[in-house]
């Protein structure tokens, strides 16, 4: 029977990520517990004290919503409003306050950022934050709205797909897999080869039907009930005894490609991976500069099914340190113009921080991306400046394994249904479709130079 | 055009938000000299006492006081007095709606005048669009009275051979917001400035309550894809009718009311079960083709051969060939409303990531519009994110006719953007709720005279900009992108 995907979500919170945007501070000297900040406030943030009720409890500033009508009615300004350093000081300039507190209240609730009032950010940044992506104005009869987006799909095949079938009569079609997102998750983000961080994220992704990328040496027994959902990694000069257990099991096998090597070495490799697997998806890991020709050669030579390409924590690769999505965009137009786009699956590593930077990297060529720090943040990491597991504010080390996959298993459910909203949008019901969909795009650099390069012809940007 | 009354008007809280923090420390002796010397009243003694009251921070100018700078604190004998950027000043605003901003649209509508203070009034801190250029005035002055009156601010709504002609003195009128989305009391004040300044309000899409019959000719209502509360009456009962198609912030993905704000009123006015949530579904189903969109046109204007149709689209990349599809449809105004419009519930990654920005959308369409030969057939309005008088001048200049506005008068009418809209009983502040209690915080004859004000205040900043430019008439400004410059050429 037709079965619809559904992702299962349930509260879970946690008390380390309960960090507000803005402190109320009670000024107790001025303050003449009148009360009348608690008939102002609609948030419940300012009480009478339990034990003695002549007297005002210290405000809950993380109940606080920002609206200032306490503040602009305190008849002594005995109450005041300051941003909360803790919150501030979360992440980095890339992982913003923004970015991990939004993943984490999707964590929580599993629900999409929904607020009144128009946009509040700059009007374009760097890397994703020079896409918007189009809509339709007119759509097909073929969907409806918020009833209609049940009927979208946002599965993608991972594997290589024929460029034609050249015989009939012995049908031998390459493997592929199906997973419900796309998106596929890492177990070591920040390199944090932790037990339970690695047992969390391995279960959502079983959970949810994708592949969480897993180091060979990271393997244990309690893993071997997910290993369908594996996408095991190991360095191309460290593939050995892969006549073991999760070798000969799992469906997806990464090989990362080191900085030198001979081609004839990794078609070794994949040879002999794939007489011990011959169902497994063979991926190649890019970590360095990647020359195309290269690539190419082994493409079609090794019978490569997934190019994997990665990116630093800040979307930067390594190659030429192009963003991430102007990597991915480079990647596909040298498939493209070789006619060799659909012989390969591209998947990118690195930066994704938003719901918003899966459906970009799509357009930008991307069949799907892979996941790694907003897993941790989903799971609370707060991207401290540096990472020190002893003194880890998420207390990560004494993470529960269920509350974490639920977690995470919440913020992929509000990506999704965001990602639903940007092909509805769009009128597109299947995101295979919007893979390299650079024309459903509008890229800042293109149409700042369209629209305005008359008035600022003078400007920098367009000499 | 009758004389518009402008009053001053207070904010409704108790105490403002200002720029500065000014505190009297304990040295404080109360002898008094710091009443005497603040030019802006910022230190008080009430009569028969004693003690200085505490100060009224809101209107210190700090560092820009006349008197010169931090002028008190060097006068009391005592160095007593204590001024500091105010911490909540900094918690207040964003990137768009900077604390600046919101804090002269405040004063804007307390006073009615242009802010004389060093707040930042004309531009936000976004870095693109409209807060990326100025306009090309090397040395600004001041306009003369007698050529005050000789400047006019007026456009036309049709500029069809048929149909009536409607004009309205100010280049802009008020954006579609429900019954629903925000309280009855707000839609009487912005429907009463509207009807004071001779231009127009819209009803948005939750149907058209009876206590807007007596400001009907100053009333758009709207036919959205919901159909919430449109019948045969409402739309005979209007002057312009618009069909909305999509909405900026949330571009291709229909409205959405929460449960908690469909109160048993709201559901009366938009005929369906209270207290459940309701959607207004993305696209019109009837409409799929420009025949099918002049169709529904035809349909109205069969019930109502008077009104005007303005069609409200967002701003996709074909957005020029939706606009020209609805001229051939037969539609008087095209309103285009850009990506970063506002909205009472959004998610937020549609209000940042889909559709582009209004600033582009009115320079293509603009253009299209003038290579296909229809461009003086059509009016074209734009909204989404023009928040001052100078984002009106600009839109013009990049080829608007004039524009719609929507959350500034929210925030004349004591917004601060906390974006809470549409949560439980929604805003705090009374402006978008249904809830009876929270809605009482507005009187709609207060909020008026705000919006009013408002209007006032940036129809003086465009007579001035015009006249600054050397033109005569707001319309001489439409699409003059050669008087606009990048801010970084400065």
């Amino acid at each position: 029977m037709y079965e619809r995907y559904h992702i299962e979500t349930s509260p879970a919170k946690l008390s380390s990520t309960q960090i507000g945007k803005f402190t109320i501070i009670r000024h107790e000297e001025e303050c003449l517990n009148c009360g009348q900040c608690i008939s102002q406030c609609i948030y419940d943030v300012h009480k009478r004290d339990s034990n003695d009720s002549r007297k005002m409890a210290e405000p809950v500033s993380n109940l606080c919503k920002n609206c200032f009508s306490c503040i602009q009615n305190c008849p002594q300004q005995a109450l005041e409003m300051v941003k909360n350093k803790e919150f501030e000081d979360l992440g980095n300039t890339y992982w913003t306050p923004q970015f991990i507190h939004t993943i984490w209240n999707e964590a929580e609730e599993g629900k999409i950022p929904v607020y009144g009032a128009g946009y509040r950010g700059p009007f374009k940044g760097s890397g994703f934050d020079k896409i918007w992506t189009d809509m339709s104005e007119i759509v097909r009869p073929t969907r409806d709205g918020i009833h209609g987006r049940e009927y979208i799909a946002t599965s993608v095949d991972l594997g290589r797909k024929l460029p034609w079938i050249p015989d009939f009569e012995r049908l031998n079609l390459p493997n592929s897999y199906e997973i419900q997102i796309p998106m596929l998750f890492d177990t070591s983000p920040l390199g944090l080869n932790l037990k339970s961080i690695i047992l969390a994220i391995t279960r959502a992704a079983h959970q949810l039907g994708t592949f969480a990328f897993l180091n060979i040496e990271n393997y244990f027994e309690e893993l071997k009930p997910y290993l369908k959902s594996i996408a095991l990694r190991c360095p191309l000069d460290k593939i050995k005894h892969i006549d073991s257990i999760p070798w000969r099991e799992v469906n997806f096998i990464e090989v990362v490609l080191p900085e030198k090597y001979l081609i004839s070495e990794l078609e070794q490799a994949i040879r002999n991976l794939k007489n011990q697997n011959e169902t497994a998806l063979i991926s190649l890991g890019l970590t360095g500069p990647c020359l195309s020709e290269e690539i190419f050669k082994q493409v079609q030579h090794a019978r490569v099914d997934v190019l994997n390409f990665y990116a630093d924590n800040y979307g930067k690769s390594f190659e030429g340190n192009l963003f991430i999505c102007d990597a991915l965009r480079k990647l596909r137009h040298d498939f493209v113009k070789r006619n060799m786009r659909d012989e390969i699956t591209i998947i990118g590593k690195g930066g994704i921080a938003a719901a918003e930077h899966v459906p970009k990297s799509i357009i930008c060529g991307a069949d799907a991306v892979v996941l790694d720090l907003s897993l941790l943040a989903a799971m609370g990491c707060q991207v401290c400046k540096v990472c020190q597991i002893e003194n880890c504010p998420a207390e990560l080390e004494k993470l529960v394994p269920e509350t974490a996959s639920q977690r995470i298993i919440n913020m992929i459910c509000a990506w999704r249904d965001q990602l639903l909203e940007i092909l509805s949008a769009m009128g597109i019901r299947d995101v295979r479709r919007l893979r390299g969909e650079l024309g459903r795009a509008i890229f800042y650099d293109e149409i700042e130079k369209e629209s305005f390069e008359f008035i600022f012809f003078e400007n920098s940007l367009f000499k | 055009m009758k004389s518009i009354e402008i009053r001053n008007c207070e904010s409704r809280f108790r105490s403002k938000i200002g720029k500065y923090r000014v505190t009297l420390t304990d040295k404080c002796f109360h002898c008094g000299l710091c009443v005497e010397i603040c030019p802006y009243g910022v230190f008080e003694r009430a009569e028969g006492f004693n003690f200085v009251s505490m100060p009224n921070s809101a209107h210190c100018e700090g560092p820009d006081c006349i008197e010169g700078p931090y002028h008190c604190t060097a006068k009391c004998p005592v160095e007593a007095i204590k001024i500091e950027i105010d911490p909540q000043w900094k918690t207040l605003g964003d990137f768009r709606w900077t604390p600046d901003l919101i804090i002269t649209t405040w004063k804007q509508a307390e006073t009615g005048e242009i802010p004389q203070d060093n707040l930042e009034y004309k531009i936000g801190a976004s870095g693109g669009g409209f807060d990326n250029f100025d306009f090309k005035i090397d040395h600004p002055n001041t306009i003369p009275s007698d050529e005050i009156d000789k400047i006019r601010t007026s456009i036309c709504l049709n500029r069809r051979s048929e149909g009536p002609a409607i004009e309205i003195p100010v280049p802009w009128y008020g954006a579609g917001m429900s019954f629903g989305s925000i309280s009855l009391s707000s839609m009487l004040a912005r429907a009463a400035s509207a009807k004071a300044w001779e231009t127009f309000t819209s009803t948005g899409e939750g149907g058209y309550p009876d206590e807007l019959i007596p400001y009907s000719n100053h009333v758009i209502t709207q036919i959205a894809t919901g159909l919430f509360g449109v019948q045969e009456e409402t739309i005979k009962r209007a002057r312009i009718i618009e069909f909305k198609y999509a909405q900026g912030a949330k571009p291709g993905l229909g409205g959405h009311l929460l449960g908690d704000k469909n109160t048993q009123a709201v559901a009366k006015k938009r005929e369906t079960v209270p207290w459940t949530s309701l959607f207004s579904p993305f696209p019109f189903h009837s409409v799929y083709s420009v025949e099918d969109h002049k169709k529904h046109i035809d349909w109205v204007k069969t019930i109502n051969p008077e009104a005007l149709i303005s069609v409200k689209v967002s701003t996709p990349s074909d957005v020029d060939m939706v606009a020209v599809g609805s001229y051939y449809a037969g539609a008087n105004i095209i309103n285009l409303d850009g990506g970063y419009g506002g909205t009472g519930a959004a998610p937020e990654i549609a209000k940042k990531n889909i559709a582009m920005p209004i600033e582009y959308a009115i320079t293509k369409v603009h253009r299209f519009l003038l290579d296909e030969g229809v461009r003086d057939e059509i009016v074209l309005m734009a909204s989404g994110g023009i928040r001052t008088a100078y984002d009106i001048a600009k839109s013009i200049a990049l080829g608007a006719d004039g524009v719609i506005m929507g959350t500034s008068e929210l925030v004349a009418l004591g917004c601060v953007r906390c974006g809470n809209c549409e949560s439980g009983r929604g805003c705090p502040r009374g402006i978008a709720t249904t809830d009876s209690e929270l809605e009482e915080q507005i009187d709609p004859s207060w909020g008026a005279q705000r919006i009013i004000n408002l209007y006032s205040a940036w129809q003086k900043q465009l007579k001035l900009l015009l006249y600054q430019l050397g033109l005569e008439d707001i319309k001489e400004l439409r699409g003059r992108t050669d008087l606009l410059r990048s801010t970084d050429e400065k």
